[in-house]
């Protein structure tokens, strides 16, 4: 019998790429298979609803890394589903049949797209309404976006308003249809959302915030969407990105603790033995801010990813990442780090999106979170550096904040 | 002096930067950064290896860089990729400083 350990990752996304790698940088023996249920290398999906739809990026630039990395580093692919985990006997069941035995398990199933909730009758309009998840979602999203030119997106978070940036940068209109009373809502301030509606409105788009659907109806070939405050919006296409959930459709009435997804603690190990879950499925503990967390993020999913690696190989080290996000629609760049809903202070520092415009936020005299616009990486150091300042729970002063002759990085140094 | 004016360009006057400042310098259609550290001055190219981004916008700490658009970290010294998602290495330069002023050899 051989002594090798077994790990596999469940899911092929930058959680389970990301930790593949990591295992392999300090584990060369272990055999590594990652399962995935699409036909791709591990790919990373910011550019889908940015650069893949305005033809600036192809989909083989998207692989975190070649072919030939995998081979190398004897990571084995898997392009099979997962039935089935029997957490107990420590197998996985794929849609062939085929039993695969475990000595760890990492879950990285990811997110999976909230879908709008229609009547029977209606199931012909629910049928053609777009969603954006994966490359195959991409390619049917940019060939109707190309033949059509006037688009509803339903709800004004970060993918929906991408795709509509996207959509106009095509020449084309989008009309963003969103329930709450600013765009972006749940997570950043309201001046930086109206920025960004501003910016939007300017070149062509429009956005209806407070807005509820009463009725989706087909006419012709067109659908009209009437919304509560008497407005009825005629278009060729409906594009939906309304939120996702935790994809744990898998582990539903199996022992594995879920809440919100799966519950993990700091070293990202879940109520099974040996099973370890990563990125936007796991509900995590961070010890930071003593609470959980689920985030769904390019940095996390890679960031959790590894720190999952480097605890299936009994490292140890807690995962104490500061939450960054980053969003971008036409020429500007959106980034938020930390918590920005719970402060007693707001500093502004900067006034124009050449120069990026942040907004910190301060809780008993220390920075909470950060929220930043400007063209392209002009709020990246500045937002980075709250975070440190955060992590390193430095008091600061307002007053230092609001004069824009102190850098950032001279508080960090305290 | 065999290196002369053809082989070193003038980057900037070295008055008012600090310990960990970056200037951009643009030439010939490219671009590249020079960082100013603890022991001196160093260069690199301008663009991050991942995706085309200014890291004149990126934070230096110690001797790395990091991408302001996806936080990828360079050392500074090497060029070296050290944190994803960069995973290709940066080109780096020679520097030199003269009589107060900040030159690049490209």
């Amino acid at each position: 019998m051989s002594l090798q350990k077994k790990i596999s990752i469940l899911g092929a996304g930058q959680a389970g790429a990301y930790a593949a790698s990591e295992i392999r940088k300090y584990d060369k023996e272990s055999q590594i298979t990652i399962f995935s249920e699409e036909s791709y290398l591990p790919y990373e999906r910011p550019p889908l609803s940015k650069e893949c739809i305005i033809g600036k990026k192809n989909f083989e630039e998207l692989s975190f890394f070649s072919k030939s990395f995998y081979e190398v580093e004897n990571i084995n692919i898997k392009y099979q589903a997962v039935e089935k985990v029997n957490f107990e006997k420590k197998i996985l069941i794929t849609n062939d049949n085929q039993n695969h035995n475990y000595d760890s398990l990492l879950i990285a199933t990811g997110s999976k797209n909230r879908q709008l909730s229609y009547d029977k009758e209606n199931q012909d309009i629910k049928d053609n309404i777009l969603y954006l998840r994966n490359i195959e979602d991409c390619k049917k999203i940019k060939k109707i976006i190309e033949s059509h030119n006037k688009f509803a997106i339903i709800g004004g978070g970060f993918i929906g308003l991408e795709i509509a940036s996207s959509i106009s940068q095509l020449d084309k209109t989008a009309h963003i249809i969103e329930m709450g009373p600013q765009v972006m809502g749940r997570i950043i301030p309201s001046q930086i959302a109206s920025m960004v509606s501003k910016h939007h409105e300017n070149r062509g788009n429009s956005i209806f915030v407070n807005s509820n659907i009463l009725s989706i109806k087909k006419i012709d070939r067109e659908y009209q969407i009437e919304l509560n405050n008497n407005k009825k919006i005629l278009v060729d296409f409906i594009i939906a990105g309304i939120g996702s959930f935790a994809n744990v459709d898998l582990f539903e009435n199996t022992s594995l603790k879920l809440d919100n997804g799966i519950v993990t603690d700091e070293f990202c190990r879940t109520s099974e033995k040996d099973v370890f879950a990563a990125g936007d499925v796991s509900n995590f503990y961070h010890p930071f801010y003593n609470s959980r967390m689920r985030l769904e993020s390019y940095q996390h999913a890679q960031n959790h990813g590894i720190a999952a690696a480097r605890n299936i190989l009994g490292q140890n080290i807690p995962y104490n990442t500061i939450p960054w996000m980053w969003s971008n629609q036409f020429d500007l760049n959106i980034q938020l780090i930390g918590i920005c809903n719970d402060f007693d202070q707001e500093v502004q520092r900067g006034d124009s999106f050449e120069e990026g415009i942040i907004y910190i936020y301060l809780k008993n005299k220390k920075i909470m979170g950060a929220c930043g616009i400007g063209i392209a990486g002009k709020v990246g150091r500045d937002i980075k550096l709250a975070g440190k300042i955060s992590e390193n729970e430095v008091e600061i002063d307002k007053k230092q904040l609001l004069n824009r002759e102190v850098k950032l990085n001279k508080l960090l140094k305290k | 002096m065999s290196e002369n004016n053809e082989n070193w360009l003038e980057v900037s006057d070295e008055s008012g930067i600090e310990v960990e400042d970056i200037v951009r310098f643009d030439h010939d259609n490219k671009t590249y950064c020079v960082y100013k550290l603890e022991d001196g001055y160093y260069a690199t190219d301008g663009f991050c290896t991942h995706e085309a981004v200014h890291l004149e916008d990126g934070l230096v700490i110690d001797d790395e860089i990091e991408c302001p658009m996806h936080q990828g970290i360079f050392k500074i010294k090497t060029g070296e990729a050290i944190s994803p998602p960069a995973c290709v290495d940066l080109k780096t330069y020679p520097v030199k400083v003269d009589n107060g002023k900040i030159f690049i050899k490209i």
